[in-house]
């Protein structure tokens, strides 16, 4: 079932002027303001430290675990405040987030990262489709469902950990740097999975990427952010062809040459 | 050499072994859940054998029904301990929780001093001293009920850890971010994995109150408890009873040798030698989870 009018339904997700604090001190996104809309794929592109990973633990609620929180601003999800909501019920409200860096459960098997993941209430036969599910999109984990998962390689980690994160049922998933420390062609089979999952089930994508030009080619709309702050937001074929994003994050672009890169030049551009 | 002697010591320190892992599988319980050594458990068993005591001498409930009832309460305060303490300490260094469960356990010492006094007292539990003959070699009635309820407790772990919930268990203890960002409760779930551990000291308390009266020596047993639980891997169950069999086999027979030669004291030192060398020699004991690197 795949939604055909994204523009006139609400947001998924709403994430309006959110700030973060960690231990109190230290503001790690400073007023960001972020919509998804019903079923489609959103990007959030930045360089390290700019505070994308920040705003999904904002969105999924993991900030608690790192002593953060979110100290002005809301979160709403399908027009429900969620700013103050604990993770697991966030989970079953249906936003799961794969966290960065492949956190499978090394010790349990493929089958069993599956079905730790369960929601509460799913029966056996239910678990079971879901799984088979999975593994028809991610046919290199059935062969290894009963191996321990510490032992797959870096591609298949990724993928259990999108497959763990489907069990859950998500509207609403929430990727972290996906494409890192992977081969290029991966990368393009992972994102082709993962949009094609979006458009068949209609389920709406949140990606924080650092390869912006893999997620440009997947997403219909995308955020910039620097330090704590979205400094550009258009759709993917305007952030493509803006020529400071060809040339701090596509590589390329008009200045082709590196002497005649300045390197101050995009806090001056975005930040006054 | 004697063999039937040799053998009526080995069977008899295997079963002295199997009580051991009685102690040690609630130590094995706890970090297969949350990757936390609980210092507590010999407090715990300590408790659970005082709640016994309360129950059936104190309040004049049959010991079949005091039983159930101070599992079921010792359940409910597991999970009171995670509510209470360990909460708060969740994603904090595992030396600070480490710190807290040995706090626990001088806590629960003290506590049951204060409440019941420090006179050793008998559970009475009607498991009868008459010797008990196989072929020749003579063992004792209750270390065979003792290793019973080990191996059941066993079986029944094994089963559990293969359900969905033992699976959200084991993955708690692999990552708890991970586990937080698919929806599982780890609150919920370390809970679990305490109030299991204190039922499985009820048990363990029964039994060692039994053999060596109830006191405030009980939580002593730590000692070898924790050092079977190193042994067989600190995270499985089938290590626990392996390591208490041969820890009660070497124990035994060792001792046998050993006692002459030094005069007495060498059951001891031939346990400090096991966890010493277990740590230095095979870190991860012998059925214990590596630490998984790729090459």
């Amino acid at each position: 079932m795949s939604i055909q009018n994204k523009s006139d339904a609400q947001p998924i997700l709403s994430m309006n002027s959110v700030e973060v604090l960690y231990d109190n001190v230290i503001m790690a996104v400073k007023g960001v303001s972020v919509q998804v809309p019903k079923g489609s794929m959103v990007a959030l592109l930045g360089s390290n430290g700019a505070g994308k990973s920040t705003t999904l633990k904002a969105i999924s609620g993991l900030l608690k675990a790192e002593r953060g929180r979110i100290s002005r601003g809301e979160i709403k999800f399908e027009g429900e405040d969620i700013t103050e909501m604990l993770a697991q019920h966030r989970v079953e409200m249906g936003i799961c987030h794969v966290i960065e860096g492949r956190r499978v459960f090394e010790h349990l098997t493929p089958d069993e990262n599956l079905t730790a993941a369960a929601p509460k209430g799913m029966s056996r036969s239910k678990l079971n489709t879901e799984k088979e599910r999975i593994y028809n999109h991610f046919p290199r984990l059935a062969e290894r469902r009963n191996s321990a998962s510490g032992y797959l390689s870096g591609g298949e980690q990724q993928m259990l950990a999108i497959g763990r994160a489907l069990v859950t049922q998500p509207s609403l998933l929430m990727l972290d740097e996906p494409s890192l420390g992977l081969a290029p062609f991966l990368v393009d089979e992972i994102f082709g999975i993962i949009k094609r999952i979006s458009t068949e089930d209609g389920m709406s994508v949140l990606l924080v990427e650092q390869n912006a030009l893999a997620a440009l080619e997947i997403v219909s709309e995308g955020y910039l952010i620097e330090n704590g702050r979205v400094v550009m937001h258009g759709t993917a074929e305007a952030l493509k062809s803006n020529s400071d994003i060809q040339e701090f994050y596509l590589g390329g672009g008009e200045e082709t040459d590196f002497h005649n890169v300045k390197h101050y030049s995009r806090r001056k551009r975005w930040l006054s | 050499m004697d063999w039937v002697f040799l053998t009526e010591l080995a069977i008899n320190g295997a079963l002295t072994g199997l009580l051991y892992s009685l102690f040690a599988i609630g130590i094995v319980l706890i970090y297969k859940a949350s990757s936390v050594p609980n210092l507590a458990q010999g407090g715990l068993t300590m408790l659970g054998a005082y709640v016994v005591l309360a129950l059936s001498h104190d309040a004049g409930l049959p010991l079949w029904l005091a039983i159930p009832l101070a599992a079921v309460i010792m359940f409910g305060l597991g999970f009171g301990i995670e509510r209470v303490a360990l909460r708060r300490l969740a994603g904090r260094p595992v030396v600070m929780i480490l710190m807290l469960t040995l706090g626990l356990d001088i806590f629960l010492r003290g506590m049951t001093l204060a409440v019941w006094g420090g006179t050793s007292r008998s559970v009475e539990l009607g498991v009868s001293y008459e010797p008990f003959f196989l072929g020749d070699i003579f063992v004792s009635r209750i270390h065979l009920v003792g290793a019973g309820v080990a191996l059941a407790l066993f079986a029944a772990f094994m089963v559990f850890f293969r359900s969905r919930t033992g699976i959200k268990l084991r993955a708690i203890a692999d990552d708890y971010m991970a586990s937080w960002s698919v929806g599982i409760s780890v609150e919920r779930g370390v809970g679990l994995s305490w109030a299991l551990a204190s039922v499985v000291a009820v048990a363990a308390g029964v039994i060692w109150g039994e053999i060596q009266g109830v006191d405030q020596a009980l939580s002593l047993l730590l000692l070898k408890g924790l050092t079977v639980a190193v042994l067989g891997g600190l995270d499985s169950i089938l290590g626990a009873i392996i390591a208490g069999i041969i820890l009660g086999i070497v124990e035994n027979v060792g001792a046998d040798f050993l006692d002459p030669l030094v005069g007495g004291g060498s059951r001891e030192l031939i346990v400090a030698a096991v966890l010493i060398l277990t740590v230095m020699i095979r870190p991860h004991g012998l059925f214990g989870r590596h630490d998984i690197e790729r090459v």
